[in-house]
């Protein structure tokens, strides 16, 4: 009964075109030369194709360019050996909307063989939202992991504050405490010269402490990779632009493009551009203005310089400043621009404070750049 | 510098600290002991010691705090300063209010220490001072009789004889004979004199 099987065969196709319409998922089914033959509503949504316009057509229209040249060949790599690739695993690839616009999607396929025909069904999920979730999340944990990295530094600063405190307490000690005895006449040289002693021996023990530190400092120095400043520069203000929303410290970021590339400790150099922006908003308060900016002085030499509009450093201090445990709040170590300038020096270049024309700093990190090692 | 007689007893675990404070008290003329921990100095504490205590707030095994508490515990009236390092500002601030009478923050100066110091002994001279006098007015009231404790506490509230005889019910001439003895026994010559003796017993 040819009718009867027709009816049944055209029933089948209308209730499986109304599971496809249902379903959530983005659903497509293709020829054995990739023309696509069915188009479900939620693909329409998905892509932004009208089933009518989209069938017929290769289904590569739905990949960025990227791919779409290749899939021809995939496909028929699979009908002539049947290695599998995709079929049957599901993976996650890129796919373009009708605008243009590329966008994450889980996609499986499965292959449907009717009579002599083969097609393949493949099923898209859009999985941008989970990618973005991804994303956020990794960059919560970068930012995480820098800021544990920066308070690890202050504890230290802290304890090695606490350690050189022990002999440059009993030094001045010993010291005022000599001074009295001489001036009302109570002290004479031997006991004067083991005094003496006493204080040497307390000076060459702060000196040890500072020679740890130093080796501390070495062991934990990697090494420097040839680097792009300016690319540097933009995962550091991913990680100041947090800060500088918080406190509504606007960054303007001048960067000159093409800058030569530079022997660089990326982590580093991250730190001390991340440290200058910070204490900037914190000497700025609210509403600091910054700029960040990248150029290359001479072939050999690259400047990154941050500036802001607050307080200024008075011109007595712009050396003292940098000195180990100089700080101007009640919180800090005074540990920061010290560390800076060792990690500066390091790279073989040197840092320095100026007014700005705005009347506020102007922070100079001066760097060598990787002279005639490269040219890109 | 007023001679008060206290000895300084400095804690600290830094060798060098400890025994370049001990030469600085002694340029100031003032006798000091040195300890390098808590638990040493908990060991040769005995109660009555007079003078005070020039603290490491951080040392390692007891801390500063915790040698504080425990002199609580003993009823020690002995002063201390606590030497704080860089940053252990709120842990000192914490100390202080729990009733040390100061912190000195290292490194210090010789004068503000010195000074510091001869503020702790002499304020614990004067405490132990008139701890002495309320011991001694304590023992003298301890020998008048009940009739006596009630004419003084008559005359310290300020009433004259006429009243506390008509109060107590016995003759002027009596509270007389009574006020004398007791004027005798509490050691004094004035009413003003009793009144000012009056308020030791009350601590």
């Amino acid at each position: 009964m040819p009718n009867s099987s027709e009816h049944a065969s055209s029933f089948a196709e209308a209730r499986f075109a109304a599971l496809l319409d249902a379903a959530v998922d983005a659903i497509l089914v293709i020829d054995s030369n990739g023309q696509i033959e069915t188009f479900n509503r939620a693909a329409e949504r998905l892509f932004g194709y009208q089933s009518v316009e989209i069938c017929g057509q290769n289904v590569s229209t739905l990949m960025p360019d990227k791919y779409s040249h290749a899939h021809d060949s995939y496909l028929q790599r699979y009908l002539t050996t049947g290695e599998r690739r995709i079929i049957g695993i599901g993976r996650e690839v890129s796919a373009m909307r009708r605008d243009g616009s590329v966008f994450p999607v889980e996609l499986s396929v499965g292959e449907v063989a009717t009579g002599e025909k083969r097609r393949f069904v493949g099923i898209i999920r859009d999985i941008s939202e989970r990618r973005a979730s991804e994303q956020e999340l990794r960059q919560q944990q970068e930012r995480l992991e820098h800021v544990t990295r920066l308070g690890t530094l202050g504890e230290m600063a802290a304890g090695i504050a606490h350690e050189i405190n022990q002999p440059l307490t009993a030094i001045a000690t010993y010291a005022h405490a000599a001074r009295r005895l001489l001036s009302s006449d109570r002290m004479d040289a031997v006991r004067l010269d083991d005094v003496l002693g006493k204080m040497a021996t307390q000076a060459e023990r702060a000196g040890q402490i500072i020679e740890r530190i130093r080796d501390l400092a070495r062991r934990q120095s990697p090494s420097q990779e040839l680097c792009d400043l300016n690319a540097i520069m933009d995962e550091t203000l991913k990680l100041a632009e947090v800060d500088a929303r918080y406190h509504d410290a606007p960054i303007v970021v001048e960067m000159t493009p093409g800058l030569p590339h530079a022997w660089l400790n990326s982590v580093q150099i991250q730190q001390v551009v991340l440290n200058l922006l910070r204490n900037a908003i914190e000497a700025g308060g609210a509403g600091t203005k910054l700029k960040l900016r990248t150029y290359a002085r001479s072939k050999e030499e690259l400047v990154v310089e941050v500036e802001d509009n607050g307080p200024g450093v008075p011109e007595s201090l712009r050396t003292e400043i940098f000195n180990p445990f100089f700080t101007t709040r009640t919180d800090g170590t005074g540990m920061g621009l010290s560390i800076s300038r060792s990690i500066v020096a390091s790279h073989g270049g040197r840092i320095e404070v100026d007014a700005a024309p705005t009347g506020g700093a102007v922070f100079r990190v001066t760097l060598p750049t990787a002279l005639g090692e490269i040219d890109e | 510098m007023s001679e008060t007689g206290g000895i300084v007893f400095v804690v600290d675990d830094d060798e060098a600290v400890r025994d370049s404070l001990s030469l600085l008290l002694e340029s100031a003329s003032l006798q000091s002991q040195c300890f390098a921990s808590a638990d040493e100095f908990a060991e040769h504490y005995q109660g009555g010691m007079s003078g005070c205590l020039l603290l490491d707030i951080r040392m390692p095994g007891k801390s500063g705090l915790e040698l504080r508490d425990w002199l609580d515990q003993q009823g020690a009236q002995l002063p201390i300063i606590f030497i704080t390092g860089h940053g252990d500002v709120p842990m000192a601030v914490d100390a202080m209010k729990r009733g040390a009478i100061d912190f000195i923050q290292k490194p210090f100066s010789d004068d503000e220490l010195l000074q510091r110091v001869q503020q702790a002994l002499e304020s614990e001279a004067g405490d132990r001072a008139d701890r002495a006098e309320a011991d001694r007015v304590r023992a003298n009231f301890e020998t008048l009789t009940p009739r006596e404790r009630e004419v003084m506490q008559q005359v310290v509230a300020g009433r004259v004889n006429k009243v506390i005889a008509l109060d107590m019910d016995i003759s002027q001439r009596t509270v007389e004979i009574h006020r004398a003895r007791v004027m005798h026994k509490m050691g004094v010559r004035s009413v003003a004199d009793l009144v000012r003796l009056a308020s030791f017993l009350d601590k």
